[in-house]
């Protein structure tokens, strides 16, 4: 508290002095008559800035937590409160930028982990919403990548562009009109082999794109955010997540994400072209973290491992 | 079916405690240490059986101002040379006892939050003879004065109308509040030029508490200032014996009366 006197010849300029000096806030405690006048004891308390017991966690979150193996230092910012909000403060969240006349979208990743599909996805749901994509594939190193690709494009009535080399990829890119949205599928990138580093920020350069790294749910932890790291080094700027229905745990992504710094933006749940995408909101992220899967070990009569899934 | 008799409840009476009064007043030289030694005179006077320990920490002076050469002090019970009830002083004059601090030693600041619950579990323990125990606290609002301020079963914070005693008083009032909340703590106003002008300071202070803290300390009693009170302190002598009929007088032992409401 801070307590001050104020001594005026009147009642009135006191309480001009205590307001300008003190402010709004200021509390009269007493006044009384002194020679030549009047005198106020103000007094302030300043906002004490006593923190609320911290929340106590609940439990089972405490346990999903655990379970996924959400990195340590994560958990006491993920333990108390709604955990979608938490999330939201504690991860980037995004969406992809694929509205017309944004860059455009080149897709890399470790080998098989879904970029392929993945573009087929985005292009199927931007083809739906009624808009045409131009669509590219720099994945001349797969067999076969081009063909999987190419059976998407031609169901969805649209071209594909092979151009695996930067200079290809540059006159194609000219050819892109009225800003269509453009979906680059690039090839399979170790972010650990300068090479291929060098390989890929040729394309970006050229396509002058937002690199979206493309990570498969389910990894190690420490593995996935290693990986996040060097691919946030080699460019890419946003995070997509894949076989987020069949992982068990989810730590490698949350790890992925908040040691890269990467928003996390699409979410693979499924098989379908359309429907197997959706965007990966801090609401989504929450309810697949409450969900504690295991296998039960148990053998189904066709003799493969049955799995225990979390409704949901 | 009638209970049995022997179901009947058992009423245990308890052990009479001393009732425990702890005197602070956040800044110094508002008169504590008199007015602990006044207090305890008076309510000796009104046929109390009261111990006085200096709590002082790390600047006792209860002895000091009395005149007495203590053989122990608490230095001593903390360290283990002697048991509390050996190292408590008859003051004789006074009608009280009287448990000497360790002026400089710090003794009870450097006491960890456990051990000095042990000292103070140790202090009601071995009380059980008087009616009242006074602590008389440290100036300052540190931790152990904190934590005896907290312990004890009524606070009496010595204030008077300078603005620093004023907000000092606030400071121990405030933190009182969140370590013992709803204890009993009461104000008493020291140095006042009249009653009227006392209960006035108390007026401010309690505004204060009632605005920030939602909380209501009592006003214990005002005591006037008084030109006796120095020539007493100056004679080491007690004021109720040297000037019985004087204002400060008075208004300790009305003090004292208010008390056991």
């Amino acid at each position: 508290m801070r307590l001050k006197l104020y001594q005026a010849p009147n009642m009135a300029e006191a309480m001009a002095r205590v307001r300008a000096e003190l402010g709004a806030e200021a509390l009269i405690l007493g006044t009384r008559r002194v020679a030549g006048g009047i005198e106020v004891t103000a007094a302030l308390e300043p906002a004490t800035a006593e923190p609320p017991p911290p929340p106590r966690p609940d439990p089972d979150r405490v346990a999903a937590l655990g379970f996924h193996a959400v990195p340590a230092d994560l958990r006491p910012l993920l333990d108390t409160g709604a955990l979608d909000e938490a999330l939201a403060k504690a991860l980037p969240f995004s969406a992809l930028p694929l509205a017309t006349g944004d860059k455009p979208l080149l897709l890399t990743g470790p080998p098989g982990a879904g970029k392929t599909l993945t573009t087929a996805r985005l292009a199927t749901r931007l083809v739906m919403a009624g808009t045409r994509p131009m669509v590219l594939t720099a994945d001349g190193r797969r067999a076969g990548a081009t063909e999987q690709l190419a059976a998407f494009t031609r169901l969805l009535g649209i071209n594909l562009t092979v151009a695996s080399h930067p200079v290809t990829l540059g006159r194609a890119l000219t050819r892109r009109t009225d800003g269509a949205p453009v979906l680059i599928d690039a090839s399979g990138c170790d972010p650990f082999d300068a090479a291929q580093v060098e390989e890929l920020r040729a394309l970006t350069t050229t396509a002058a794109a937002h690199v979206a790294v493309v990570l498969p749910a389910g990894l190690d932890p420490a593995e996935a955010a290693d990986l996040a790291v060097a691919y946030a080094e080699a460019g890419a700027s946003l995070l997509i997540v894949t076989r987020l229905d069949l992982a068990h745990r989810l730590g490698g992504v949350v790890a992925a994400a908040a040691s890269a710094r990467l928003p996390l933006t699409e979410a693979g749940i499924g098989p379908g072209a359309a429907d197997g995408l959706v965007r990966l909101t801090p609401a989504i992220l929450a309810t697949r973290l409450m969900q504690i899967r295991k296998p039960t070990h148990a053998r189904a009569s066709d003799g493969r491992p049955s799995y225990d899934r979390a409704a949901g | 079916m009638p209970a049995p008799l022997m179901d009947a409840p058992v009423m245990i009476v308890p052990p009479a405690n001393p009732r425990q009064i702890a005197i602070a007043s956040g800044k110094g030289g508002v008169g504590k240490t008199w007015f602990a030694i006044t207090l305890a005179h008076a309510l000796a006077r009104a046929g109390r059986r009261v111990l006085l320990f200096d709590a002082d920490i790390g600047l006792a002076n209860v002895d000091v101002q009395l005149g007495l050469t203590p053989v122990h002090d608490l230095g001593s019970v903390i360290a283990g040379r002697t048991t509390l009830t050996e190292a408590v002083q008859r003051f004789a004059p006074g009608g009280f006892d009287i448990l000497a601090g360790c002026s400089g030693s710090g003794a009870l600041s450097a006491l960890d939050p456990a051990h000095l619950d042990r000292a103070l579990a140790a202090l009601r323990r071995e009380t059980m003879r008087y009616d009242l125990v006074l602590l008389d606290l440290g100036a300052g609002v540190e931790r152990a004065v904190r934590q005896m301020a907290a312990s004890a079963d009524t606070l009496l914070v010595l204030a008077t109308d300078e603005p620093t005693s004023l907000t000092d008083a606030y400071a121990v009032l405030k933190l009182h509040n969140s370590d013992r909340t709803g204890g009993d703590a009461r104000v008493v106003i020291n140095q006042a030029a009249t009653h009227a002008t006392g209960e006035r300071t108390y007026a401010n202070l309690r505004r204060a508490c009632t605005t920030f803290l939602q909380r209501d300390p009592r006003l214990a009693g005002v005591i006037r200032r008084d030109d006796r009170v120095r020539d007493a302190i100056r004679r080491q002598a007690l004021l109720l014996t040297r000037h019985p009929s004087c204002a400060a007088a008075l208004d300790v032992e009305a003090a004292a009366q208010a008390l056991e409401v």
